[in-house]
């Protein structure tokens, strides 16, 4: 390969990565410099910001948490057990992924509105059409998927050899994952769970459906974005928005930290 | 005594079919079989890492076949030693110990005794990603004893390891036994190590022991042509060693022969590959120190090679391509000559 200035194709191949930067670092830059600091701090400390910030973490902390409980276990058999279902399973956990979050919404939302479980559930009091638990099972039905995929190339990676010692070792089968597997895991793990909750943080189509977009209320901060924007309100707007940009370095910088050296084959 | 009775397994491509063996308390079994001939699967079963399809594993009397691994008894080494990478040597070593819940002291002490007895414990506190081979599997042993295990299952354990720290592990293993007293199973696809540790060796294949006994017995008379073709081609011969300066001569039988093997005298064997024998009809004049006649008593065609039994006092097999043979032009009862360098004598004990 040449590295001299001869070389055209080095010359457009890093052009077109410079152009691309250049295209979003100017994107990002008019959201964060469109209000001066004064008029952000004022923003940030706002009750409607205060409150979409409080609700966004509740809800995608929650939701990453369900994602954990049920991601993890459904990981784990996806990569060590051969079962008849194994193929069906791995496509259809997948296939959220894929999906546009608005579709997910609208199922989400017969479900509740309209079938006997969503009503049996609403009887009792757990009730998601246009409340913050909306919000939750959204975040978790669209971004299962993220954990799902990262756990399993994770566990994939780690020898199943190393439990079995492990219960040579006088290891139950559950003791061999919490003692071997699952501190192998780690950077796997910390890199799932960043991923899905910041994923969770903007997640916006399929929540605006279940959750709808109630000022106070329902009103994350991708909400806020959307509903100020609708509402002519840039400063609150683009305040919310700058705090999602700062979120989503921060999880990108931790995601490298460590989904470098786990050798996770998500992305 | 660990019985196993018609244990058959079907995993992937590896199989086990119908095996059957009994090994006794204290004993050093080794299981010598070429790659793919199930032997790890064997010791996998016998650890409880699988379920046999059918058949029974019993230890003293006692039905263990799908008894829960923690609570065999039985501990295993892998070949590429397998330690947990997020813990130190010391806590690989005393990760065993922490889950029959032993008090800390009672846990640093059999640690270092462990570690003494392995000549590791300088390396107690460091990541086992940065031990050598060696190193990696002492700690592994070490990590399998200290269980005060019935059942040692060693799972080809010197073939990662290179020619010194070879020699050197295979020799604590058999001090190790001699103190501990441990029933050790060893598996392997180096023959040498059946000599220097066995007290019994089985023949595997193709997921089924072809043949079990003392190694004298198995390697001088093997019942099948599998075991012939894999231990008997190798004239494997026992005799005495006498050394002199830069060389040594092996006395086996009325026979005498040259070898490169320095400072050693007793009892010892000896190996010459097939390969490595030339064959004539007259006396070769070439630096080859050792040259003997003898009687053809057999020609035996395996297949891609041709396979020749010589009588020069004791037997030699000896190996040509069907076009040697057809050159050379010889018959069963023709007096030949066979010539090997003293390099070529391979010493072992």
């Amino acid at each position: 390969m040449s590295e001299s200035g001869h070389s055209w194709l080095r010359r457009i191949s890093i052009g077109a990565g410079i152009i691309l930067t250049a295209f979003i670092l100017i994107v990002l830059l008019l959201i964060v410099t469109y209000s001066s600091p004064e008029q952000f701090i004022s923003s940030l400390f706002s009750d409607e910001i205060q409150f979409a910030i409080y609700l966004s973490l509740a809800t995608s902390l929650t939701s990453t948490f369900f994602c954990i409980l049920f991601g993890v276990p459904a990981a784990y058999a996806l990569a060590r057990y051969n079962f008849r279902e194994k193929a069906f399973l791995n496509t259809i956990l997948n296939l959220p992924l894929a999906l546009p979050p608005l579709i997910a919404g609208v199922g989400l939302l017969l479900l509740f509105a309209q079938t006997p479980i969503g009503h049996a559930l609403a009887e009792i009091g757990i009730e998601f059409i246009f409340t913050p638990l909306g919000i939750i099972v959204a975040q978790f039905f669209v971004n299962l998927p993220f954990m799902l995929r990262i756990m399993k190339s994770t566990f994939e990676s780690i020898d199943p050899r190393y439990e079995h010692v492990a219960r040579t070792l006088g290891c139950s089968e559950f003791e061999a994952f919490r003692r071997v597997t699952l501190p192998m895991a780690k950077n796997g793990f910390m890199a799932a769970t960043v991923i899905t909750w910041s994923r969770g943080i903007g997640e916006f189509g399929a929540a605006l459906l279940v959750a709808g977009a109630t000022r106070m209320q329902t009103e994350s901060l991708p909400v806020a974005v959307f509903l100020n924007m609708s509402t002519g309100n840039l400063a609150l707007a683009t305040s919310a928005a700058t705090i999602l940009i700062i979120i989503a370095i921060v999880s990108l910088f931790l995601f490298e930290r460590v989904g470098g050296k786990s050798g996770s084959g998500m992305f | 005594m660990l019985r196993i009775k018609d244990i058959s397994k079907t995993l992937g491509d590896f199989h086990l079919n119908n095996v059957s063996l009994d090994i006794e308390d204290g004993e050093y079994m080794v299981i010598l079989g070429p790659t793919g001939a199930g032997k790890t699967i064997l010791l996998e079963a016998i650890a409880g890492i699988y379920l046999p399809d059918s058949g029974t594993i019993e230890l003293n009397e006692r039905d263990i076949t799908f008894l829960d691994p923690k609570k065999r008894k039985v501990s295993m080494v892998y070949q590429d030693f397998v330690l947990f990478p997020h813990l130190s040597v010391y806590d690989n070593i005393a990760f065993g110990l922490k889950s029959e819940k032993t008090g800390p002291e009672e846990i640093d002490r059999r640690v270092h005794e462990m570690t003494e007895m392995l000549g590791i414990t300088h390396l107690l506190k460091r990541d086992t990603l940065k031990l050598s081979g060696g190193e990696k599997q002492r700690t592994a042993i070490a990590r399998a004893l200290i269980m005060k295990p019935k059942i040692l299952l060693l799972d080809e354990p010197l073939s990662a390891l290179d020619g010194r720290t070879r020699d050197n592990l295979r020799k604590e293993l058999r001090t190790l036994h001699q103190k501990y007293k441990t029933t050790v199973i060893h598996v392997t696809h180096n023959f040498e190590e059946v000599f220097s540790l066995a007290d019994r060796v089985a023949i595997m294949n193709d997921g089924e022991i072809i043949q079990v006994g003392e190694p004298d017995e198995v390697f001088s008379k093997p019942n099948s042509p599998f075991t012939a073709s894999f231990v008997g081609a190798e004239n494997i011969f026992r005799g005495t060693i006498t050394s002199g300066k830069g060389s040594s001569i092996i006395t086996v039988g009325n026979l005498k022969f040259s070898s490169s093997a320095k400072d050693i005298e007793g009892e010892v064997y000896a190996s010459v590959r097939p390969e490595e024998i030339m064959l004539s009809k007259m006396p070769i004049d070439s630096s080859a120190r050792n040259s003997f006649a003898g009687i053809i008593t057999s020609i035996t065609n395996n297949g891609s090679m041709i396979v020749i039994e010589v009588d020069v006092g004791i037997p030699f097999i000896t190996i040509l391509t069907k076009r040697g043979l057809y050159d050379i032009g010889i018959a069963e009862g023709d007096t030949v000559y066979l010539t090997f360098k003293a390099a070529a004598v391979h010493v072992f004990y």
